[in-house]
């Protein structure tokens, strides 16, 4: 992997994690349409991988940091307490814990085995599509729901513990390779009756406990052999993706108080169908 | 209800500890920290639980 290489892959790490389009696929996707042979799985590749992800926590953490102080705070003075007094923070940050929980349970056992499964390029872009068709299919559904005269959006504080959980839990879904965990989770809070702006902004909550622990864990890596070989790539890449992905983060943010999912489902469709017909055909292996 | 959170509690950390100490087919770092996380939780709810309910008027 080369320096210009690392810098592509860290800008596209910033940008897709956050927008609805699936990270993972395109980190498969884009290395086999340009050819480059980038073997994902060496320590030198994973150790860069945990920098990136790093970057974008950070990244998600300063964007929220307002969010998350209230956030916590509330936490530990309802387990000081020992009670609700049902605050919106308070009741987020036990949302945001009830929507964890399911996915965390699900990475820590299953991701390994599906991405050994999955993580190629034809199933990449075949998952692609499904990542449109979950968005599609989302967007008709919220528009059918909303079309009853008296059925407003919700407030995010207003969901139940339940419907917490099933929010975390649709981003399992994104254990495959090519389906968005921010697609999912926006897709299930717009079932839960959230707008596009709650949902994207719990989407984004969600991700942030997720990722942080993820590349905090790892990040021994950086300090092996390994990490050391990569490490001016590390330290460029994850400050590169953590400002993309704040940029990201911001844009998508102003992005969803107005508009909907469906511009990201028709860029899948195109990409997933394209890259699937030109995958299949051989045209580039 | 009490019971049965610190039941849960206590099995959420030995499981946690039995990753870390490699008995589940090698050491699983972030399986225990899961565990560990599951078992603190049990003991807020167990906190939730033994807190004095607010009297209401």
């Amino acid at each position: 992997m080369t320096f210009p290489q690392a810098m592509f892959l860290a800008a596209l790490q910033g940008v897709s994690e956050l927008f609805p389009v699936s990270s993972l696929g395109h980190t498969v996707l884009i290395p086999a349409l340009l050819g480059w042979d980038i073997d994902r799985g060496t320590p030198q590749f994973l150790s860069f991988v945990v920098a990136l992800h790093l970057g974008t926590a950070l990244a998600l953490v300063v964007f929220y940091w307002s969010t998350w102080k209230g956030i916590i705070a509330a936490f530990i003075r309802s387990v000081v307490r020992g009670r609700f007094e049902h605050s919106p923070d308070e009741k987020t940050a036990w949302l945001l814990i009830a929507g964890t929980i399911p996915v965390a349970l699900l990475g820590i056992y299953f991701e390994k085995a599906v991405q050994r499964l999955f993580a190629s390029p034809l199933p990449v872009s075949l998952f692609l599509v499904a990542n449109a068709a979950i968005m599609f299919l989302g967007e008709y559904l919220r528009r059918a729901q909303h079309a009853a005269p008296g059925k407003d959006y919700r407030p995010l504080e207003s969901l139940s513990w339940r419907e917490g959980a099933l929010i975390g839990l649709s981003q399992g879904l994104a254990l495959l390779p090519g389906i968005s965990r921010s697609g999912t989770s926006i897709v299930a809070g717009l079932l839960a009756q959230l707008n596009h702006e709650s949902a994207a902004r719990f989407s984004f909550l969600l991700a942030t406990p997720v990722i942080l622990a993820a590349s905090v864990l790892e990040v021994p890596r950086l300090f092996t052999p390994a990490g050391a070989g990569v490490a001016a790539e590390a330290l460029a890449g994850g400050i590169l993706a953590g400002v993309v992905a704040y940029a990201s983060v911001a844009f998508l943010t102003k992005y969803f108080r107005y508009n909907d999912l469906r511009p990201f489902g028709w860029y899948c469709l195109l990409v997933g169908a394209g890259c699937a017909i030109l995958f299949a055909m051989k045209v580039i292996t | 209800m009490k019971i049965i959170a610190v039941l849960l509690a206590l099995v959420f950390f030995v499981i946690a500890i039995l990753y870390w100490v490699g008995m589940f087919g090698g050491v699983h770092v972030k399986h225990g920290i899961l565990f560990a996380a599951l078992g603190v939780l049990a003991l807020i709810w167990l906190r939730f639980q033994s807190a004095a309910p607010t009297r209401s008027r």
